[in-house]
């Protein structure tokens, strides 16, 4: 897979919010890449710059309250998105990468029917006439497994439910068959059985369209279910980078490590314990630690921690860890 | 299409509402009559001028009281009196006709004679202390009334059904007819109505989604000019609208009046749907409609509009109403219509009517009024109730 050219590779990103109390990094020098047809996930609590990460490749964020690192690129097929004008962009969104939000309750506008928002997308990306419109739009409501298709095309959002609202969102962003599906906590208001159907359907639809998936989320179990890579955020930072596997067996950074202890495991050895929890909250962003950002919430923090930030090292064939003692060679 | 509307679950929602009902067949009617009035000639702007009978006139045909019965007749007398003591007698009285009633085709020494003759029963009359009080005072009274008749020539039974429509509602200080002055003015009201809540609505939301959803110098110039203008009162500035126009070709028309209340009107459904425009516009579907690549104007007009399309609803039914009852206020403090007919001109004129006791002028203009407003508030309401998608 790494020997491919990557389709989207977010370069040095940091992202500033200009807010009343000063200048806030958002996302601070975040590098990743996205190959063809893989799914990428990116974890983390809340408030450590995930969705800002996502709706930068997007350019979403409100522009005069926002702005770029100079460094920064994300790179398109050639192109850097940061640099595309709001025409350029406009033609790259929904065509070529596509989105879907968390709150599939409000994510579709109530006052059309489904069918009039399908149709809606096909129009302004696809030079289809009405008929084929009609019919695509029927084909990509029965690809998401919607149930009676033909009914729901005249429905409107409040006569469905939420898994089959976020169908049909993920049955408009497909529509045009982008190369790149942001999904932005796409199962996080549903349910945990039609969380599991949504998430078999976004995998099934990977494998079929070969569109390659970002998918953000603070559920470690839906990142073990679908995910190919993992990137884990935390304030703003990405502190480890691997594999679904390797993530899973050997986690390396301390979060990560700690993320994975907070998994509620239901076996007997288990029945009646205390949950181990991560201690302390994520810190304010205008009031960042020296040295490490983990270190106060850290079981094995040491000096140098306190002192100087570890730089994002490459430890195995697909894993890099930012952290200046890896569990491994601790646990060694 | 139609009988699909007549399918949909709102529409018949809306039906089994019978309050709703009743009230849609009220405007229903009032536009019917204004239809009438404007484009069929119902009632054209000379018949609410026309003198129809004596001044002052109860409505519903009510038995005038003797005092009123005899002051009539004596007026008419007058009239013809005077008319033959000038040079031409047969011009001057033509000039005492009332609408269908035409005096006899005789000559002066005859009408003379009939005049004479009803003199001496006004002598009569003299004798008693009270007409309303004094029972032999009555016959005399029927026999003047038939003298006077006989001096106008029988009405065919056309004309008859004309004049009880005519005075249906009595008729004014200067003899002209209630009904039709009424009925003229609800043309006029649903004018003034239509046309500032129009236009009001659309500048307001127009203005109202550019300022909530661009923001930043948009949002502060038309945050501006609808501070600056909500910080004059309204009413100064229709004066000075309405002033601005006197001496214009436009002076006494309906024009200067549309261009003031929709210069005033336009706050209050901007300040609503900016505010409403500023919560949709975080909204994740106006935010998923720009990851799907949508031009910011598309947004605008397809997904922010009509989800405002309520307020805009609700704002046209207030403005609708408020342009009506400021079309009387305006015309009530003479700056509005002149030279016309209207409610406010009828209750404007009404007001020595008041003071003396008769009330069918005020009344009849006042009940129109409520009856159209209450009648649209309640319509509008259960519109709302039925059709929005968001409460089914």
């Amino acid at each position: 897979m790494t020997d491919s050219e990557p389709i989207l590779k977010i370069e040095h990103l940091t992202t500033r919010f200009h807010t009343d109390r000063g200048v806030v990094q958002a996302v601070d020098d975040v590098s990743l890449e996205l190959f063809a047809g893989e799914t990428l996930g990116i974890v983390g609590e809340s408030g450590c710059g995930k969705t800002v990460t996502s709706k930068s490749v997007m350019r979403l964020l409100p522009t005069h309250l926002s702005s770029f690192g100079a460094e920064s690129r994300i790179e398109y097929r050639g192109m850097n998105l940061l640099g595309l004008s709001e025409n350029q962009m406009r033609d790259i969104r929904g065509n070529q990468i596509a989105m879907i939000f968390q709150e599939p309750m409000t994510a579709l506008n109530p006052v059309f029917t489904v069918g009039w928002q399908l149709d809606e997308a096909l129009k302004y990306h696809t030079s289809l006439n009405r008929r084929e419109r009609f019919d695509r739009s029927l084909e990509m409501l029965r690809m998401v497994d919607m149930p009676n298709p033909t009914r729901r095309l005249k429905e409107y959002p409040h006569q469905l439910s939420g898994g089959m609202r976020q169908r049909v969102m993920i049955a408009i962003a497909l529509c045009c068959e982008p190369d790149i599906l942001i999904a932005d906590e796409p199962t996080t208001a549903l349910d945990v059985t039609i969380q599991a159907q949504i998430l078999r359907l976004m995998n099934d639809l990977k494998k079929r369209i070969g569109t390659a998936i970002v998918l953000i989320t603070h559920d470690l179990g839906v990142v073990a279910q679908i995910c190919d890579r993992v990137a884990v955020m935390y304030a703003g930072r990405v502190v480890e980078m691997a594999t679904v596997h390797d993530l899973f067996h050997r986690p390396q950074h301390p979060y990560t490590r700690a993320l994975l202890d907070s998994i509620p495991i239901n076996d007997a050895t288990h029945h009646g314990q205390r949950l181990p929890a991560i201690e302390g909250i994520v810190p304010s962003l205008f009031e960042l630690p020296q040295g490490c950002r983990f270190h106060d919430r850290c079981k094995f923090c040491e000096d140098e921690c306190r002192q100087t930030e570890p730089d994002l090292e490459t430890t195995g064939s697909q894993q890099s860890v930012r952290c200046h003692f890896p569990l491994s060679e601790l646990r060694s | 299409m139609i009988k699909r509307i007549w399918k949909l679950r709102s529409t018949r929602k809306f039906f089994s509402n019978r309050l709703a009902v009743m009230a849609l067949l009220i405007v229903a009617g009032y536009l019917a009559i204004a239809l009438g009035t404007s484009v069929f000639g119902l009632v054209d702007l000379d018949a609410t001028f026309a003198r129809v009978g004596p001044k002052n006139v109860s409505g519903f045909f009510r038995v005038q009281e003797p005092e009123k019965q005899v002051e009539d007749v004596e007026y008419i007398f007058n009239r013809v009196d005077s008319a033959l003591r000038r040079r031409d007698p047969k011009q001057a009285l033509a000039e005492i006709q009332f609408g269908p009633q035409r005096l006899i085709d005789a000559s002066p020494e005859e009408i003379k004679a009939i005049v004479e003759r009803g003199w001496s029963y006004f002598d009569q009359l003299a004798e008693s202390d009270d007409l309303n009080q004094d029972r032999a005072a009555l016959p005399v009274i029927e026999q003047l009334k038939q003298t006077e008749q006989s001096l106008f020539a029988p009405l065919t039974s056309g004309q008859r059904w004309e004049q009880r429509i005519n005075l249906v509602l009595g008729t004014d200080a200067q003899g002209r007819s209630i009904a039709l002055r009424a009925i003229y003015s609800i043309e006029v009201a649903i004018k003034i109505g239509l046309v500032v809540a129009f236009f009001s609505v659309l500048i307001g939301s127009l203005l109202g989604t550019a300022a909530g959803f661009y923001g930043g110098w948009v949002d502060h110039a038309v945050t501006w000019a609808f501070t600056t203008f909500s910080s004059i009162p309204s009413l100064v500035l229709l004066v000075l609208l309405a002033y601005m126009f006197t001496g214009s070709t436009f002076e006494g028309t309906l024009f200067p009046m549309y261009i003031a209340f929709s210069a005033t009107y336009w706050i209050g459904p901007c300040r609503v749907i900016r505010g409403e425009t500023l919560k949709l516009r975080e909204l994740e579907y106006v935010q998923a409609a720009t990851a799907l690549g949508y031009s910011r104007p598309y947004i605008v007009v397809r997904h922010i509009l009509p989800n405002a399309s309520h307020l805009m609803l609700i704002n046209f039914s207030l403005l609708f109403i408020a342009a009506i009852k400021g079309e009387v206020i305006l015309t009530y403090l003479g700056l509005g219509i002149k030279n016309g007919t209207s409610w406010g001109i009828m209750i404007e004129q009404s007001r020595p009517e008041v003071i003396n006791g008769f009330f069918w002028q005020i009344g009849t203009a006042t009940v129109l009024m409520f009856g159209l407003v209450l009648a649209f508030n309640i319509l509008s309401d259960a519109l709302q109730d039925a059709f929005d998608p968001k409460h089914v």
